[in-house]
């Protein structure tokens, strides 16, 4: 039977003022003129809502960037889905966000770089930081959740401290800690952003004491990062399982960066409906299941948990979109994370130096 | 944080809302989240608009549902607020 989707994720534009280090888009990004257009737009939230799911999140790039977006906001109410705004909350002011709140947005999550000025807007390359900051009181006086994101690694873990602090003080319901995922541009940062083992222990630490002290004032979700798990994530709660992607242009993908994966067609809202992209098409039936899987997947008492990890990591690393993903202490592969986990420690048997010499970062050239 | 009693008023906080489709089960939509309710879960959501009392939400469930054991609908609702609290989608 096929699973019922739970969210649509909508990356409505891969223009944005930032250009992080970590980026989660894909390494060729589409031009404004590729866009689907609010209509198609609209058509699709429905089709989603009728699908069964609950939740949208608007994204991108920066989804305030698209001059629809108060338009997309209220039709994606009125198809009775749940609003998230993921944002890096430049370009938005206070008329603005009335605006969006008017249409019906629930939800606005908004992402820092740092706690330390300088190093945020190095990490975002370009500078923002204290707008970001001064957004925040606009927010809370308006009746939406605030989520306040923060994306670490090895330059900003040890401020974690700081960082909760931080989140406190703006007053945030919910605090999103998440640790770089190595794909796209992250992958190519991949040296200077890889945490130490002993930042990592320090951090899960420090995660665990605040959450125990702000129960019940400010919920804390921390996404490890799975190169020092034993076991995969289940990337996207399971291939074509709970969520659907639509990129700028109109693909349909099953998660952020699986439009990479080779010899994989990838159907188009434009000519296809979203029921039938989601129960027939090949992409999304690809690694559903367990058909697919090899060993030592096929048989482990943890496919039903992680679905086999992530098959993008697979592809990157082990060369194959279609192995164990090779963070699985199981894995045959695994021997390529723990060649880099252990370069990466191998450079700091120092504890935590003051001037520490990282590899420069490679940013992103945007076309404009 | 502030401990919840019976005399807490529970109220849905900003940005969590009743949802769901016509004819589907109810749910309770949050923050990159949603919890699908049974029938109490619901009674109980609907009441948490910040006017009543845990205590007062209690008696009416007690009516509603003529139940006879006031102590494990206490219970209940107790836990189900608590829980909803900690996941910062209930406020007092």
């Amino acid at each position: 039977m096929t699973p019922s989707p739970l969210a649509l994720i909508a990356e409505l534009t891969h223009r944005c003022p930032l250009r992080c280090v970590y980026c989660s888009n894909p390494l060729q990004l589409q031009s404004s003129t590729e866009e689907l257009d609010t209509e198609t737009w609209l058509r699709v939230f429905q089709e989603a809502a009728d699908l069964g799911m609950l939740q949208v999140d608007l994204t991108g790039g920066e989804p305030l960037a698209r001059s629809d977006l108060e338009q997309l906001v209220a039709g994606a109410r009125q198809a009775k889905l749940y609003v998230n705004l993921i944002t890096s909350g430049i370009g938005l002011n206070e008329s603005f966000l009335d605006c969006l709140v008017r249409a019906g947005l629930d939800h606005l999550q908004l992402s820092f770089q740092d706690v330390n000025q300088q190093a945020a807007d190095e990490i975002a390359g370009a500078r923002v930081h204290a707008r970001k900051l001064a957004l925040v009181p606009l927010v809370r006086g308006r009746n939406i959740a605030l989520t306040v994101n923060m994306v670490v690694h090895r330059r900003n873990l040890d401020r974690l401290e700081e960082m909760i602090a931080l989140a406190e003080e703006l007053g945030a319901q919910r605090l999103e800690i998440a640790n770089v995922q190595y794909y796209g541009w992250a992958l190519a940062n991949r040296d200077a952003l890889l945490p130490t083992r002993a930042q990592l222990d320090r951090s899960i630490a420090t995660i665990k004491a605040a959450q125990e002290r702000l129960r019940g004032q400010m919920r804390i979700d921390f996404v490890v990062p799975d190169y020092y798990a034993t076991f995969p994530k289940a990337c996207m709660g399971g291939w074509g399982r709970k969520m659907m992607l639509i990129d700028p242009s109109g693909r349909a993908l099953p998660c952020h960066a699986a439009g990479m994966i080779p010899d994989l067609h990838f159907e188009n809202v434009r000519e296809r409906s979203l029921p039938w992209i989601w129960r027939d098409s090949e992409a999304f039936q690809k690694f559903r299941g367990e058909e697919w899987m090899p060993d030592p997947c096929r048989s482990c008492d943890r496919r039903g948990q992680d679905f086999g990890g992530c098959r993008c990591q697979a592809l990157l690393i082990a060369g194959d979109a279609a192995a164990t993903d090779p963070v699985c202490s199981l894995a045959p592969s695994r021997y390529l994370i723990d060649a880099e986990v252990t370069r990466v420690n191998a450079r700091t048997e120092q504890p935590a130096p003051k001037v520490e010499k990282y590899p420069p970062f490679t940013y992103r050239v945007h076309a404009r | 944080m502030s401990a919840v009693s019976m005399e807490s008023r529970p109220r849905l906080a900003p940005g969590c809302r009743l949802g769901g489709s016509d004819g589907n089960q109810p749910v309770l939509l949050m923050p990159e989240g949603a919890l699908r309710l049974n029938d109490t879960g619901m009674k109980i959501t609907q009441l948490c608009t910040g006017d009543l009392s845990l205590s007062e939400i209690v008696d009416r469930l007690v009516v509603d549902v003529n139940a006879p054991d006031r102590k494990k609908i206490e219970q209940d609702t107790m836990n189900f607020v608590t829980r909803l609290h900690e996941k910062r989608v209930v406020d007092f």
